[in-house]
């Protein structure tokens, strides 16, 4: 009830239906918005931090980041669309009780005006507020890396959860992208975006080692995006994380592909009934989400497993691998 | 699969909480979400205010109240009175909040009947002419579009025409013609503009048939979102106080049927009352105030009007409208006691009406406006007579509904509702359907249609 608010002018509705697209979800960025939103920026941020609490006693943190720079098309704003189903997936299948989700993107601090955006962790929908704030870059350098060392480094150093330091179990994080890393991390853009001293560069295989030990972590690679074929792009995050790089056909089965890899991690269920659960949720992504996963649902991993000389080890075991010498990056 | 599909009415005169309830049911915190909000009836006069945690805040008219929640869509059905007009600005506003691409989510039944700014000009004509006497109309051309639908219903501009130019252009035109022949020169835009945002409309939105609800309900959970509330349902309400819409569950549950579906049946009630506008108010006591954001005086309705829990009226509205299955309870912060430990909120059971005590609305025939308007003159002589409720209103509300208390509401945004127990699952309501006097009478109503 109450009066109409809204205005029934005839010529701003013909103009409104008109316009040749709906206005977009990620409205702060579309809204002209060029910086990073203050929620968002990592500078001087000591820690983004997931906590248990009376109501999600035993949290398990869930990062999700994804590159919004031009090469991914696209494909980020399908992941904005889709993304807020997640927390509902894991939940409404039980896969975790009591996940903490957190939003982030990077871009690239060579060029980009917002190289890293990183949300908080939340128990609720709260987080889809941090994807409305994201800015879209679609800049990047054309040069197949984007900063996604500044990421790691991030959750590497700037994040605490309580699922690893009460309960030694860590937390999943999933890189989405395109492109590689910088092979170094540049102790001035740390101290540009990030705000630490680094008193050397840091190398991306150090810098895995650091995040592995807290993150259970994974890159997915959408095609559709370009240089989704590159061996060189898939060659080096095999390098860094063996079998855990997984190709996704559509990048609409975002939701379904993390839910699943984190109920296999959680070892809550085997490949085939995640797929059987994603039936009875009426989802149609079960052929993609199962051709992404066949590596990871063939019984290879476990919480314990992924160590980062594992995944050095495994490179050449993956089915669908590469030739040509980009596969057998060592870890030192 | 068979999915859980729910029908959310306002069981009051309106401003129960329904929008913030379909933004539950629809919000990725409740499992078994809904992905999909149907209206059914009502127009672009509804007002359903939703507030994220984040503040964002709209008031849904035409779309539904699951907006918010990326990826969920609206279907108007045939029985929502459509304005376009109306439905683009309000996606812009969405946009503004950060929901874009609202009208790509949205499909609208090629049979609604077109509420238009003809109908519009005539409604407000029509009560500046009734001044003092004044109903309660909201000024957006519902009652109006409804009447000329019944008065002429192969002329009524419906949805379909505006992929139709030429017949779009001849039934606005003898609209516009009708209407001025009977009240005078109205205000509106020429038949050629019109039409043109009509046009432009039926290119953006699908347009679809009878087939497509069925359809998506097999896709997914759906909320039938009703607008107003029971007590101002057409035939059931205080005539003639009361809105040209069915405000019950009637329509929800002739499309269920339809498609072959059924639907868990929530009645949404406030702890208290509230009112837009003249008309009978039992329980009014000006002296309750509590903070209300988003309703203020409308220049057509008259003022907002607040009063105590109204035992008998919502137990009348549970019983016209066939019964409900579990009940949502909102704006359970408003009973909070205050600091001294007492609180201003009554309950009131029973209506004095001269030497004579009242309990109980008896509902009246079928479609009788004459019984409607002596029980509005009854409703006016009688006096409330209050208890006080004590801490249980779940309790004071299970009572009167006759049904479970599913939800409670202590805040506008998601986070503040309570999902009680299972309530709202599949199968729970089965044990305590056998002590649920609602389901005892509904097979009468079912007799009258009225189911």
């Amino acid at each position: 009830m109450g009066s109409g608010r809204w205005s029934t002018n005839v010529y701003d509705a013909a103009a409104r239906f008109r316009a040749a697209t709906g206005a977009s979800a990620f409205a702060y960025s579309d809204s002209g918005a060029a910086r990073t939103h203050p929620a968002l920026d990592p500078y001087g941020v000591a820690a983004r931090e997931s906590r248990d609490s009376d109501e999600h006693p035993q949290s398990l943190a869930i990062a999700v980041l994804f590159d919004v720079t031009g090469s991914m098309g696209a494909v980020p704003r399908t992941l904005q669309a889709k993304l807020p189903q997640l927390l509902g997936l894991l939940l409404r299948k039980g896969y975790v009780a009591h996940p903490q989700m957190m939003f982030g993107a990077i871009g690239d601090a060579t060029c980009d005006r917002s190289p890293l955006q990183v949300g908080q962790f939340e128990s609720d929908n709260r987080m889809d507020d941090d994807l409305a704030r994201i800015v879209l870059e679609g800049g990047g350098g054309g040069q197949k890396t984007e900063s996604y060392e500044l990421a790691l480094y991030f959750m590497a150093r700037h994040t605490a959860t309580d699922c690893f330091e009460r309960r030694g179990q860590r937390g999943y994080l999933f890189l989405i992208g395109d492109e590689m890393a910088y092979p170094r991390v540049s102790p001035a853009e740390v101290r540009e975006v990030i705000g630490d001293e680094l008193r050397q560069p840091l190398p991306v295989a150090d810098l895995m080692a650091e995040v592995s030990a807290k993150w259970d972590t994974y890159y997915i690679l959408p095609e559709g995006a370009s240089h989704v074929r590159d061996r060189e792009v898939l060659s080096f995050w095999r390098g860094l994380l063996g079998q855990n790089v997984i190709q996704l056909a559509d990048s609409d089965a975002v939701c379904e592909t993390i839910a699943l890899t984190v109920g296999l991690g959680e070892d809550a269920i085997s490949l085939d009934d995640g797929l059987a659960d994603l039936g009875d949720v009426g989802s149609t992504a079960g052929p993609t989400v199962s051709r992404a996963l066949a590596v990871i649902g063939a019984g290879q991993i476990g919480a314990g497993q992924i160590g980062v000389g594992h995944a050095a080890l495994q490179v050449a075991a993956a089915p669908d691998d590469l030739d040509g010498p980009g596969g057998n990056v060592r870890l030192g | 699969m068979e999915h859980r599909h729910y029908i959310v009415c306002g069981l009051g005169f309106g401003d129960e909480g329904k929008g913030s309830v379909t933004d539950l049911l629809c919000s990725p915190r409740y499992p078994g979400r809904a992905h999909a909000v149907v209206r059914f009836n009502g127009g672009a006069q509804a007002a359903h205010n939703v507030v994220t945690s984040s503040g964002r805040h709209h008031t849904f008219a035409q779309f539904g109240s699951g907006t918010f929640t990326p990826g969920v869509r609206t279907h108007l059905s045939r029985f929502v009175l459509v304005d376009p007009l109306a439905l683009a600005a309000e996606a812009a506003h969405l946009a503004s909040v950060g929901v874009g691409g609202a009208l790509g989510l949205l499909t609208v039944d090629r049979e609604a009947v077109l509420a238009t700014p003809y109908h519009q000009a005539a409604n407000r004509a029509r009560e500046l002419a009734r001044g003092g006497g004044r109903h309660g109309s909201c000024g957006m051309g519902i009652g109006e579009t409804a009447r000329y639908a019944l008065g002429h219903p192969a002329d009524a501009p419906r949805v379909a025409d505006c992929a139709a130019p030429r017949t779009l252009a001849r039934k606005l035109a003898r609209l516009r013609d009708r209407l001025a022949d009977e009240l005078g020169v109205l205000d509106g835009p020429d038949v050629a503009d019109l039409c043109d945002a009509y046009r432009a409309f039926a290119a953006r939105v699908p347009l679809v048939g009878a087939g497509y609800l069925r359809r998506l309900m097999r896709a997914g959970p759906v909320v039938f979102e009703g607008a107003q509330g029971v007590l101002l349902d057409e035939w059931r309400g205080f005539h003639p106080y009361t809105t040209w819409s069915t405000t019950t569950f009637a329509n929800a549950g002739t499309l269920l049927a339809e498609a072959g579906q059924t639907a868990l049946r929530l009645g949404v009630v406030r702890c208290y009352m509230t009112r837009h506008g003249p008309g009978p108010f039992v329980t009014e006591d000006p002296t309750l105030e509590f903070p209300e954001p988003h309703n203020r005086y409308g220049a057509w309705q008259g003022a907002f009007r607040t009063g105590h829990f109204d035992a008998v009226a919502l137990r009348y509205a549970a019983e016209v409208s066939g019964g409900v299955d579990a009940v949502a309870l909102t704006h359970l912060d408003a009973a909070r006691p205050d600091p001294g430990g007492g609180s201003p909120l009554r309950v009131c059971r029973s209506y004095r009406i001269g030497e004579e005590r009242l309990a109980r609305i008896i509902p009246g025939p079928e479609h009788d406006l004459a019984w409607q308007e002596r029980l509005t003159g009854t409703l006016l002589r009688a006096r409330p007579v209050y208890e006080r409720p004590g801490a249980d209103w779940p309790g004071i509300a299970e009572e009167a509904l006759g049904a479970p208390v599913a939800l409670r509401s202590y805040g506008p945004a998601a986070a503040d509702k309570r999902v009680v127990a299972s309530a709202l699952r599949a199968g729970a309501l089965v044990g305590r359907a056998g002590r649920s006097w609602a389901r005892l009478w509904r097979g009468d109503c079912r007799e009258n249609g009225e189911s």
